[in-house]
């Protein structure tokens, strides 16, 4: 690190070694240590300059400007869902999807024990009515 | 290309699925961070706060499709709103004004002394006249924090350069301050 190098490292990053070029900032501190008279008049000046810049005060945002750009979140197509809510649907679609099967099922065995109970009745009626008919070739016969 | 570590990188992800706690963690991340850029690049609030909005917008918009390791999710907001800031600083040049535009006050208040808030408008308005691309180096790398590299990667300009329009730009400022002596009384 030179004299002039350093002077140009603090005129341009200021006084304040942390924001000094991660490459040289080692070395220019280095050169504070071994000069300290040599650069105490331009550490000085520099730092005026970041204390007067350090008086410009940063405006924060309003809420009502917070609220309007999370609200452009949802107009940029960004849809609100949370990991935790994606569980959710997960769980109500495998509810629904539950239900239609145990629907499915009931209707299936409705049919099914429906079939059975008009076949038997089915069944009743032929054998009636052959008792019948044998009844009546009984009494034409003798 | 050697992957660019990046910092917001989970926070990007998140926001690009749509979650509402990391978009909310990032309005609070990013925000202050693109308000104060615009605010000093253009020395006006309500163009600031219309920047910042729309610099976020399209920070929602470009989430979902973010690749990571390329570059820096703030490095990238930074060119977006320094493009944005440009387009009006641009627009404000070619808007033909019968008069020139108002300096701020940039004299101490007569009846009052110079308080704390007094001298902070003056060095507003000090950096506001600066070159354009001297309160930009100056922004970026004093104010937004940003390296050396990336600023003046940003800038598209060399170290170098970017050193030069910074020592220029800080010496600029003390020369329209040169009455203030900050830590006196009121300071």
């Amino acid at each position: 690190m030179t004299s002039e190098r350093f002077l140009a490292l603090i005129a341009a990053y200021g006084a304040d070694a942390r924001r000094w070029p991660e490459g040289e900032r080692e070395a220019a501190k280095a050169f504070v240590a071994a000069n300290p008279a040599a650069v105490h008049a331009a550490l000085a000046e520099a730092d005026e300059v970041d204390a007067l810049l350090f008086l410009s005060r940063a405006v924060q945002p309003s809420m009502a400007l917070r609220d309007r750009v999370i609200a452009s979140a949802a107009a940029a197509g960004l849809k609100a869902r949370r990991e935790g809510r994606r569980w959710l649907d997960r769980l109500a679609l495998a509810l629904g999807a539950g239900w239609a099967v145990a629907t499915c099922a009931g209707v299936a065995a409705g049919i099914m024990l429906t079939t059975h109970l008009t076949a038997d009745a089915q069944a009743d009626a032929v054998l009636y009515q052959a008792s019948l008919m044998a009844v009546d070739d009984t009494e034409v016969l003798g | 290309m050697a992957l660019v570590a990046d910092p917001d990188e989970d926070l990007v992800r998140r926001v690009g699925q749509g979650d509402p706690a990391a978009i909310q963690a990032m309005v609070a991340r990013k925000l202050p961070r693109m308000l104060a850029l615009a605010h000093r690049m253009l020395g006006d609030a309500a163009e600031a706060e219309d920047v910042a909005q729309e610099a976020m917008f399209r920070a929602w918009k470009q989430a979902p499709r973010w690749t990571p390791g390329q570059a820096r999710f703030d490095t990238w907001l930074h060119r977006v709103g320094l493009n944005l800031c440009y387009d009006r600083l641009r627009r404000r040049r070619e808007v033909p004004t019968e008069a020139p535009p108002e300096r701020p006050d940039e004299g101490p208040s007569p009846d009052r002394g110079l308080m704390a808030a007094d001298v902070g408008n003056r060095v507003n308005a000090a950096l506001a006249h600066l070159p354009d691309r001297q309160r930009e180096a100056v922004v970026l790398c004093h104010y937004q924090e940003l390296t050396n590299i990336e600023a003046a990667a940003l800038m598209e300009v060399s170290v170098e350069a970017l050193e030069s329009l910074l020592s220029r730009g800080r010496r600029g400022l003390r020369l329209a301050l040169a009455d203030i002596r900050p830590g006196a009384e009121g300071v």
